[in-house]
């Protein structure tokens, strides 16, 4: 063999570069090529993985082929309009930006508030690109920023299920990956916001921790640090990482796996980890004071009091004196901890837990204490519905995933689990962190998948080569599937390995049947411009969201201050180029709850409030035409809670008829004089909106609505889109003082 | 003429009598109807929440001439409607009831203690007050003054009373009684005697504890009670527990139109009831599992024909699971997944 692994080198160089004669050569075949089985399989893998790679692209390309080239829902757009900033006016200006155009009258420092890493990105390939003289506009380089960065994760999927498992795991998990709806749901092309690229940098730092952990060594673990760096400055969810690595350490210290190799892992990636996060100015020293990062620190603190034991044991001989030392050194080493946090918290250095946090750990917290986050329909908890349509049948392989891992337990599939179950039980608290889990599960469900047809194909080849019956050449590398070929001597025959490689193969085709389904169906709308279906079965687009910020953009003097819900707030300011209120950042809860406060007031009080803060221009978002459900009128009774949570004057009964939200006859009376019922209704009252219905029907909500005779005092609409989705409203200055 | 004028002295006299008759009368009923609403309170089962009837409130309040020397602060009930878990009833009165509770404690002995009563009244037992107070809808919590005459105007608690729960309803009695409720004392999670019993426990068992860490053989150290956890925390996750937990979504429901029918599936992404959560995350385990134990557990069993029937068995286990749940998940969600085969294989 050694003697002819040279020519068969060469060929299969030849193979994967181009060489015409071979394609022309008439005996073209594996055997010809004499490659090794080795080289074959490499062969194979990098196709697959190719193709994967190709795949997880042009998945996330069906929002461009239905739609078109554009960026899609709300904070994405102000990702692109920094980006823009930064491309047009370089990295210093774009650090100390400060935005005089969001959050009047407070402004926002935006190069402190934000996590550069998305920006600066789409903005290194756009320079790149640029310099390979390739001239794309920076809108189609943020377009496809996200996936293309999940293609690479895929890359990065293959190498940790290679790392936990085996390349087989590796390659169905970067398969299943690639298109699992719960990726796709955040990385379509045009979703152009900070999850693209984080949940490459999550699994990028996790898999080169992993690695790090087997291996012991420091380079692995330098790339671990970098890793969480970029990680850090793409996302707030690094604070995942920084909790979940240090619980992982923890769970090993416990069950007795300490090693070398764990304590240089670890020290590496936290400190450098920590000093390279502290230079993203917006998380700046929390490393160090905040109480979500203390943990880390925690068992920072605990491995070197392992590795003193560690020591001390060494210079001891003796076991008794050892018992006394460690017992003295564990209590003492707790009480400080204990104390310095408690000193620590007492006096403010170390800030307390914040809700978001906090809201993850006890789930009714956010519900009952902060309703600017319980009222983002992405922070809902997940029904059962969501988890299958986002992961179908991983969800049936996953404990079959967990149970094998448990079989072969290991530093790395102990981490697996860890990172599924953790992320699992957060994905069900909040239905936006299912995006969190989606790697977990995949990898997980690979290894069920690949575990169980390893198993079952070198149980159908042993059963061929009957002469064989000992070898177990293909799954040599698995411990488990070893045993299992060597356990089954006789039965579990042919025909049983084949029926459930039948369901396995099924399984997996429905899988990609509905990932294709989901992604084309329900993932590519860019929720910028509406999609339904006509009478006749024909697509009809609504674009007047489109319209309405062009209409801004053209027929406002430049210094307008518009008012609008928060929801709308980042694409006011990227689309309109108009001055806003409040917009999707939501870091003063006050402002936005003045906000609300004008919009469920009557016209008067309204009126005093929108002239404080110079606002010229209301924009609402409104349904009742096109049955378009999530319109500020549906969204009204959060602008409620939130007002009535800084503004005790406005409570939320007062626009509830026993308990029920209505608009028609029966809408309680304040309901039918606050504000934003009359900017949504204005006029509303002529129009017949669909056949064989009183005028002034209303389409999403289901039924006439109360109050067909509104007049406006204090504003006059000045723009209504086409199909009413937006409608744009002008403050009159006030009347002369008489 | 003499007789003349006895008579009408004597109308004299009988009129400055009277009040003063019936003042003493007053003073004398009052202090029983206090006595008996005391005795009544003390004798109720919980908080000293007074159930009423319909005969107590014509005792207490309609045939009482006005001013009282109490106030009734009333929680209009319904057994009938504590199954609707968005009107929040029981949670309601378990907190009135707290308000009860630490009024009493804090008033124990005072004359305040006397001036004001916390009732409940339940709709199947006493319709006729719920038409006297005019209640149409739950929750209704009323305040009667001692000068209310008119029941239907009394004070109602309206929802923003409601929404801090004790201590906004806290806040709703103080500003109509003048008097004070106090801060609400809430009974604490365990009581003392648990608490010192776990502590004893915990202690106790201490230098055990640390000496099996110490060798490793805890249940930490067991691999299969990890599997065990990491099935169960698994379960709990996809089967939208915490969904169930933060909306407070009951297991099952009663049909609208046949009461004795009951709903454990409900139609509509957005909204799932306990049952079938559970249903479907009990689905996804068993066949997982089912993998798991064929590929693993399976392969050791002898008997061949043992070894083909379990297969067999699980494998239509496995099938029928798979068809339910997706069944299932296209009825729940209304999507019907289909395949984009090319356009050149559709005739």
């Amino acid at each position: 063999m050694g003697g002819k692994s040279e020519p068969a080198k060469s060929e299969s160089m030849a193979t994967t570069t181009t060489s015409p004669d071979l394609i022309n050569s008439s005996f073209f075949s594996f055997k010809s090529l004499k490659l090794k089985t080795k080289q074959q399989e490499l062969l194979l893998r990098i196709a697959i993985l190719g193709l994967v790679y190709i795949l997880a692209f042009i998945a996330r390309l069906f929002s461009v082929l239905r739609y078109e080239s554009m960026i899609h829902e709300f904070d994405p757009y102000f990702n692109y309009r920094t980006t823009l900033f930064l491309t047009e006016k370089g990295f210093y200006e774009f650090w100390n930006w400060f935005d005089s155009e969001s959050w009047y009258p407070l402004g926002r420092i935006i190069g402190g508030t934000l996590y550069p890493g998305l920006m600066v990105t789409a903005a290194l390939i756009y320079w790149a690109l640029r310099f390979l003289r390739f001239f794309v506009h920076i809108r189609e380089v943020c377009v496809l920023t996200a996936p293309f960065f999940a293609s690479n994760t895929t890359l990065v999927a293959y190498f940790f299920g290679k790392e936990i498992w085996d390349t087989g795991a590796g390659l169905v998990a970067a398969v299943l990956i690639a298109i699992c709806p719960g990726y796709i749901s955040r990385s379509v092309a045009g979703s152009y916001d900070n999850e693209a690229v984080a949940i490459f940098a999550l699994l990028l730092t996790f898999y080169l921790f992993v690695k790090a952990v087997n291996t012991g060594s420091l380079a692995w673990a330098l790339g671990s640090a970098f890793g969480y760096f970029y990680m850090v400055s793409a996302w707030g969810g690094y604070v995942f990482i920084i909790n979940l690595v240090p619980l992982y350490v923890l769970v090993l210290l416990i069950t007795g796996r300490y090693s070398m190799r764990l304590y240089i892992a670890y020290n590496c990636m936290y400190i450098l980890g920590m000093l390279l996060a502290m230079q993203i100015r917006f998380v700046g020293f929390q490393h160090v004071q905040s109480g979500e990062h203390m943990g880390a620190m925690g068992v920072f603190l605990l491995m070197q009091v392992f590795y003193f034991l560690d020591w001390v044991k060494y210079q001891l001989n003796d076991t008794k004196l050892f018992q006394t030392f460690l017992r003295i050194t564990v209590t003492s080493a707790i009480l400080v901890g204990g104390i310095a946090l408690g000193v620590g918290t007492a006096s403010g250095y170390i800030s307390p837990w914040t809700g978001r946090f906090y809201s993850l750990l006890d789930p009714t917290y956010a519900k009952d204490h902060i309703p600017i986050i319980a009222s983002v329909s992405e922070h809902q908890p997940t029904a059962w519905s969501s988890f299958m349509f986002d992961y179908h049948i991983l969800l049936f392989l996953f404990p079959a995933g967990l149970y094998f891992c448990f079989k072969r337990l290991s530093d790395a599939t102990i981490f697996i689990v860890m990172y599924g179950l953790t992320s699992l039980y957060f994905a069900g608290v909040m239905v936006r962190l299912i995006l969190v889990a989606t790697p977990a599960v995949c990898l997980i469900s690979a290894i069920a998948v690949s575990a169980t047809v390893k198993n079952l194909t070198s149980l159908l080849r042993t059963k061929q080569k009957v002469s064989q019956t000992g070898s177990t050449k293909g799954a040599g590398s698995s411990k488990a599937s070893s045993k299992v070929t060597l356990d089954q001597s006789q039965p579990f025959q042919k025909n049983g390995a084949i029926a459930l490689l039948v369901g396995v193969f099924y399984l997996l085709s429905r899988y990609a049947i509905h990932c294709t389904w989901v992604t084309s169906e329900a993932y590519s709308s860019p929720s910028i411009v509406l999609a339904a279906r006509g009478a006749h079965g024909n697509r009809i687009l609504f674009d007047d969201y489109r319209e309405a910020y062009y209409w801004l953009r053209q027929n406002t003097p430049t210094d307008a201050k518009i008012m609008s819900w928060w929801d709308y707030g980042y694409q006011i300011t990227a689309m309109g180029n108009r001055t806003v209120i409040v917009d999707n950042n939501t870091w003063n809860n006050t402002h936005i709850a003045t906000v609300g406060r004008a919009m469920s007031s009557n016209e008067d009080e309204a009126y005093e409030i929108m002239r404080s803060l110079d606002v010229n221009y209301v924009l609402v978002v409104f349904g009742g035409v096109t049955g378009y459900s999530s319109d500020d009128i549906n969204k009204f009774l959060w602008m409620v809670r939130i007002g009535g949570g800084v503004f005790p004057v406005i409570k939320e009964p007062d626009y509830l008829v026993n308990g029920e939200f209505r608009v028609d006859k029966g809408a309680s009376p304040k309901m039918l004089n606050c504000l934003m019922y009359k900017l949504c209704y204005y006029r509303f009252g002529e129009l017949t909106t669909e056949y064989g219905k009183p005028p002034g029907y209303d389409r999403a909500r289901g039924g006439e609505i109360g109050n067909k005779d509104i007049k406006l005092e204090h504003l006059e609409e000045a723009y209504t889109t086409s199909n009413w989705i937006v409608r744009i409203y002008r403050v009159k200055p006030p009347t002369n003082r008489l | 003429m003499v007789v003349q004028t006895n008579l009408s002295h004597r109308i004299i006299v009988l009129f400055f009598l009277l009040p003063l008759l019936s003042a003493l009368a007053d003073s004398a009923s009052d202090s029983d109807l206090i006595n008996e609403l005391v005795s009544l309170r003390s004798s109720s089962p919980d908080s000293g929440v007074i159930h009423l009837y319909d005969d107590d409130v014509s005792k207490f309040l309609t045939s009482v001439p006005t001013p009282r020397p109490y106030s009734l602060i009333i929680f209009f009930d319904s057994v009938d409607l504590h199954s609707n878990s968005q009107l929040r009833l029981q949670k309601l009165r378990r907190e009135f009831g707290l308000v009860s509770s630490t009024f009493i404690s804090n008033n124990n002995g005072s004359n305040n203690g006397t001036k004001l009563f916390f009732c409940e009244i339940e709709s199947t037992h006493s319709e006729a007050s719920f038409h006297l107070f005019d209640v149409e809808t739950l929750p209704h919590i009323s305040f009667v003054s001692p000068t209310t005459e008119n029941l239907t105007e009394s004070d109602q608690m309206d929802g923003g009373d409601f929404a801090g729960l004790a201590e906004s309803m806290t806040e709703f009695v103080e500003r109509l009684t003048k008097l004070t409720v106090g801060p609400i004392q809430r009974p604490p999670l365990l009581t003392k005697t648990q608490i010192g019993i776990i502590v004893a426990l915990i202690i106790i068992s201490a230098p055990v504890l640390v000496k099996k860490i110490l060798k490793g053989e805890t249940l930490l150290h067991d691999r299969r009670i990890w599997l065990t956890g990491a099935v169960l925390v698994y379960f709990f996750s996809v089967s939208g527990t915490m969904f169930n937990i933060i909306r407070e979504m009951p297991l099952y429901v009663k049909d609208y139109e046949d009461e004795s029918k009951f709903v454990f599936f409900m139609e509509g992404s957005e909204m799932q009831l306990g049952v079938e959560g559970y249903t479907v995350g009990f689905l996804y385990t068993v066949v997982g599992l089912l993998l798991a134990f064929v590929t693993h557990m399976l392969v050791r069993v002898k008997n061949l024909n043992e070894q083909r029937m379990t297969m067999l068995l699980s494998l239509v286990i496995s099938f029928w699971a798979v068809r339910q749940v997706v069944y299932l998940d296209n009825w729940k969600t209304e999507y019907e997944i289909y395949p984009y085969w090319p356009s050149s294989w559709r005739r």
